[in-house]
């Protein structure tokens, strides 16, 4: 079974556009939605959760109908998002109780676990924990009703590399169980290519590829050579390139390069800024 | 929906204390006072906003988006403000009631028709507090839900005014009022349920804001 399935998505606001959307996350697997700011990954979470409605597509979460079982998706899944809308007064311990009475499976025993390891204070009022610790909180609720699917929108957001690189091993300890997935939307590239299966670029509300992060790699690579040195490269080869005063940078389809080049791995990121520049 | 019931319970405790002490200083004070009925409704009326101001705080927090991911229908989560309210108005209206009960049965002049006109004023006052104002809310946000909040009280106290003066000659003496109660109980019940039934549908038809 997938865990989510987007199949033709359209959502239309004044400004903005999110086009034809289609993505499919199988199950057990994590899958990193990689924008800029504004290029439609928190309007695809809110999409899921049927918290805007959209104008036409289907979305199936856990293999249900986001329109018709809203519900029960939501007592199996996690959310995690940028800012955690948790009120300013509740302390952790109180959110347990509220949380306890929201979701049907609620753990309290997993939940205490979770922030304790987190050193998440239960009696602290949520606005006195600083940036992490509210992320570690909205990660330990998420975690604690024993959900098959975590939306993270820009989880890792603002977080120090500490705290970043302890919430990423989270996540990554959640898909162990081969029935858990991850749907994380992220411009903090360099944490979702540690972490991610797939990963789906989009840029201005349309998905610029999606494709498993081992293929990704493997396919292309950089190529550092000379102007002149381009031409031989051959057109199939090359998918972009960045020209400056010391030399070209070029991204290239490695099945596709002649023998004799140095072909330099590439990061995720840079394949990704290349490719929305590109788009540009 | 206990735990947005727990959730409301909590932020209460914290931000509507003063709600609490203005509502016993007000109480008070309509002990004291002869006649003047702005000390007995102003605590109807400031238990109506208790659930408008909640609102102001789940929007501030963003919870508003976050109960969006929670397994709660968006009828649900307009409910639990509207059983506040009823909650809080049930409290507010049970001590003004055995409080002015027992101011009448101290006076020597307690009537019963007059009581009851009197509580059934109030429910009236406590319904239309809230069932303004929510219903804009949820299809506006807080900040124009308040607006029309403020116009609201502006309104009721207006009408206490003229209701103190209207009823000031008549008050010592016994009104015939049995037919009038039920049509006040009533018209109380349906403006509450009335605005509970459009909050539901606005907040349906309304997308959570970024």
């Amino acid at each position: 079974m997938n865990a989510l399935e987007i199949r033709n998505l359209n959502k239309s606001f004044a400004d903005f556009r999110l086009d034809n959307l289609n993505l499919l996350l199988p199950s057990g697997c994590i899958m990193g939605l990689i924008g800029e700011n504004g290029a439609g990954k928190s309007t695809t979470i809110r999409l899921i959760l049927d918290m805007i409605r959209k104008d036409s597509g289907t979305v199936t979460v856990l293999g249900k109908d986001n329109g018709e079982q809203i519900e029960q998706i939501k007592e199996e899944v996690g959310v995690v998002t940028d800012e955690i809308g948790i009120p300013e007064c509740l302390t952790a311990r109180q959110v347990g109780r509220v949380m306890k009475h929201s979701y049907r499976n609620w753990d309290e025993a997993e939940y205490a676990r979770l922030l304790q390891k987190l050193s998440v204070p239960d009696n602290k009022p949520f606005r006195n924990l600083s940036r992490g610790m509210k992320t570690k909180l909205g990660i330990a609720v998420a975690m604690s009703h024993g959900a098959k699917l975590l939306l993270l929108d820009e989880p890792t957001n603002g977080l120090d590399p500490v705290v970043r690189d302890e919430v990423v091993e989270m996540f990554r300890d959640f898909t162990r169980d081969e029935t858990h997935s991850i749907f994380i939307s992220s411009h903090i590239v360099s944490d979702l290519e540690k972490l991610c299966d797939y990963v789906a670029f989009l840029h201005r509300g349309k998905l610029l590829l999606c494709e498993e992060t081992d293929v990704l790699l493997s396919e292309y690579g950089i190529v550092h050579c000379t102007s002149e040195q381009v031409s031989a490269l051959g057109e199939a080869a090359v998918r972009y390139k960045k020209e400056s005063p010391y030399g070209v940078e070029v991204i290239v389809s490695r099945k596709s390069v002649p023998a004799g080049f140095k072909i330099s791995p590439i990061s995720i990121e840079e394949l990704f800024v290349f490719m929305v520049k590109e788009a540009k | 929906m206990k735990g947005l019931l727990l959730k409301d319970w909590y932020m209460m405790q914290k931000y509507c204390r003063y709600y609490f002490f203005v509502c016993i200083a007000f109480t008070v004070l309509s002990i004291m006072s002869k006649g003047n009925m702005f000390f007995i409704f102003y605590p109807c009326l400031l238990c109506g906003m208790i659930p408008v101001n909640l609102l102001g705080y789940d929007e501030r927090s963003r919870w508003t988006q976050y109960a969006g991911a929670l397994p709660y229908t968006k009828a649900q989560l307009v409910s639990v403000k509207y059983l506040i309210g009823l909650f809080t108005q049930i409290a507010a209206l049970t001590v003004i009631g055995i409080v002015q009960g027992i101011k009448m049965t101290v006076a020597g002049g307690f009537i019963l028709n007059e009581f009851l006109l009197l509580m059934m004023l109030l429910l009236l006052t406590a319904s239309i507090s809230s069932s303004i104002s929510l219903p804009f809310i949820f299809r506006y946000g807080v900040e124009k839900g308040r607006s029309a909040c403020y116009v609201m009280i502006g309104t009721v106290c207006a009408g206490c005014i003229i209701a103190t003066a209207v009823f000031k000659e008549n008050l010592h003496n016994e009104i015939p009022l049995n037919g009038i109660l039920p049509v006040i109980f009533l018209a109380a019940i349906g403006i509450y349920a009335l605005s509970w039934y459009l909050s539901i549908r606005f907040a349906q038809k309304r997308e959570v804001p970024v």
